[in-house]
């Protein structure tokens, strides 16, 4: 058989199992669509069920307590300039989705990355899977989600996820495997348990290599969920796309500081919160 | 030697050996079944033999040392003590039990309560304070939060540190965090103490005054421990027996005055060359039996067996006598000259005896 004909065979096959799956497994992609966008409304609603200002300044309050004061206020004037714009609703889905897909990526890359970080052999099996989904183009992943779950936000949930799950795989893996030698022997000597050199020795090691992780995978959903626009994402990729479309220059500028402006603001908190105690640093 | 009652032997090691490498297996058979040599096994099979065919008993009450250079095998040799290294040949009974042969969770039971390990890195958790570290055995345990910091203040206490508990280990200087090291050893009360080089990375001065608190601590608490060190002054100064390693081997036990007195290779006389005898020989193995001595023996000073030189020289200038009279348990048992003690602290007592003056 001839090459070209081969490829055409291969093309044809992989169409042909979407199809297969969009007949024989809606009732699945329903599941996930309902459960996806259940997550993603609650978290709406939760940021949508106090006024604007009130949400600035818990942002605020939080800013301070884990970054610093100058922080704290900056997210607070930040936020209201948001509102200012008129980017408010659009500013809290793009939210929304962030913490809806990172709590969903979070939720399998932890323990995934944990059990790789134990198992090398898993490590080295998952090593590739995520030099695959790392070096893809992103809005690949919104194709065979669009042909599964339609167009709208629970889409985006899913091509977001992909795209935010592997930092928190590596960095988590990373962490749990160096753990320094001298500290796995004090547990041998010391006799603890297998869940206890866990429990006590492996893992407050890993604790800032895991925050680092969860960052980073912050900050890929974020640059996922605005490309996740062109296929209905909500928010404020939806009004970048938009704007792009109409050449609405001032729009896009808009809601890209509206970006800039929450990206800023999670990735500040998240490192805030990864910082050792006092006295805790060797 | 006098082999001690069986039942005071903690540890008891037996023709023990660990070869390192991918054919180890192959390695053993050929050592047990042809012989061969350390270099011969790292021509033919590409292994190396850490530990080769060590034998010792660490009895009761005793703090035994191990000394050797890096590269000796002696940090191999007390991981094989605890079992954190798996010997290749031989036998390991602690506390008459062969500990090849517990499973997981006896092994962890006899790490946990019987014996103790301080490490030349100290290893103190940088997350947990003073008191969650030495507390930390017992924690694993499973001792209630109150018993068990019950326990870490009072093993806090002993190494001099009650006032630091709260500080993180960052906060304490090196000679402080090993006394931490020590205290959370204590915490678990183990009869036996492995110390892998405690006090090698510390500066001279810390050093001194830890070993002799952690000698005077182990003597008070009537505890067991295994020292490993590279300098010969600090197993003298600690231990009440030392074996000497070099290449893997145990190449001489004994106490250290049986060492400085007759080391058994040219390798350990160049070791105890430069050390001082003072402190070292006792009356016992410089004195020159009664009958040799003619002068009177009822005007002499008087003084112990186990009476070091130094002492014997301080009472020789005191009193300006020729000779001391040894006695023990009141009675005559020899007489040291000044001949002897000189031929003594140049350490080879031994020639004395016959042409005594």
């Amino acid at each position: 058989m001839e090459i070209s004909a081969l490829i055409a065979r291969f093309d044809e096959m992989v169409d042909n199992a979407l199809f297969w799956l969009g007949d024989h497994a809606a009732f699945l992609f329903d599941f996930f669509r309902v459960v996806l966008e259940g997550l993603y409304d609650g978290a709406l609603w939760l940021l949508e069920l106090p006024p604007f200002y009130v949400v600035a300044l818990a942002a605020g309050l939080l800013g301070w307590r884990v970054v610093g004061r100058g922080f704290g206020l900056g997210i607070a004037v930040a936020l209201l300039a948001c509102a200012a714009m008129g980017l408010w609703p659009e500013t809290m889905s793009t939210l929304a989705l962030v913490i809806a897909a990172s709590i969903i990526a979070l939720a399998v890359s932890l323990p995934l990355g944990v059990l790789a970080g134990l198992m090398p052999r898993l490590d080295r099996a998952l090593t590739p899977v995520l030099d695959l989904i790392q070096t893809l183009p992103p809005y690949i992943y919104l194709l065979p989600s669009i042909a599964l779950l339609g167009y709208g936000p629970a889409t985006a949930l899913v091509a977001t996820v992909i795209v935010a799950m592997p930092p928190a795989i590596r960095l988590t893996s990373l962490g749990i495997r160096q753990t320094p030698h001298e500290f796995i022997e004090l547990g041998r000597a010391t006799g603890v348990t297998p869940a206890q050199m866990f429990f006590k020795i492996r893992l407050p090691f890993a604790v800032p290599s895991i925050m680092a992780g969860i960052n980073q995978s912050l900050m890929m959903a974020f640059g996922m969920v605005v490309i996740a626009g062109i296929v209905g994402s909500g928010g404020l990729g939806e009004t970048i796309y938009g704007a792009i479309r109409t050449l609405d220059i001032a729009t896009s500028i808009d809601a890209s500081i509206a970006i800039v402006i929450l990206t800023m603001m999670l990735d500040r908190l998240t490192q805030g919160a990864a910082r050792p105690r006092k006295g805790a640093r060797k | 030697m006098t082999q001690a009652d069986t039942s005071d032997v903690l540890i008891d090691c037996r023709s023990v050996w660990k070869v390192f490498g991918d054919r180890n297996a192959e390695a053993i058979r050929a050592i047990t079944e042809r012989g061969l040599t350390k270099t011969e096994i790292l021509q033919e099979y590409n292994c190396v033999v850490g530990v080769s065919d060590a034998t010792l008993q660490v009895r009761r009450g005793e703090i035994f040392c191990i000394m050797g250079l890096s590269g000796s095998g002696k940090s191999t040799l007390i991981r094989l003590l605890n079992r954190l290294i798996e010997p290749s040949l031989g036998k390991v009974l602690v506390k008459g039990q062969d500990i090849a042969t517990l499973d997981a969770a006896a092994l962890r039971q006899m790490r946990a309560r019987h014996i103790g390990m301080v490490f030349q890195s100290v290893a103190l958790l940088p997350q947990r304070n003073v008191l969650e570290n030495a507390a930390f055995g017992l924690e694993v345990q499973g001792v209630p939060r109150d018993e068990r910091n019950r326990a870490a203040e009072a093993a806090l206490a002993k190494v001099g540190l009650s006032d630091w508990t709260a500080r993180y280990p960052s906060e304490l200087s090196g000679g402080m965090q090993q006394r931490v090291g020590l205290a959370r050893a204590l915490t678990s009360d183990p009869e036996i103490i492995l110390m892998d080089e405690p006090f090698s990375a510390l500066d001279p001065l810390i050093r001194r005054q830890l070993q002799d608190e952690f000698r005077q601590l182990t003597k008070d608490l009537g505890k067991s421990a295994v020292f490993i060190t590279h300098d010969l002054d600090e197993a003298i100064r600690i231990g009440d027996r030392i074996a000497i390693m070099k290449d893997g081997v145990i190449i001489q036990t004994g106490t250290a005055e049986e060492i400085v007195m007759n080391p058994a290779d040219q390798y350990v006389a160049d070791f105890v060359a430069g050390i001082s005898r003072l402190h070292l020989i006792k009356a016992h193995s410089v004195m020159i039996p009664a009958e040799q001595w003619q002068g009177s023996v009822d005007g002499l000073p008087r003084c112990s067996p186990e009476a070091d030189i130094d002492a014997l020289i301080g009472q020789i200038t005191e009193t300006g006598s020729d000779a001391i009279a040894v006695e023990d348990a009141g009675k005559l048992v020899g007489i040291v000259t000044i001949r002897n003690l000189l031929l003594g602290v140049r350490g080879d007592a031994d020639a004395t005896p016959a042409a005594a003056a």
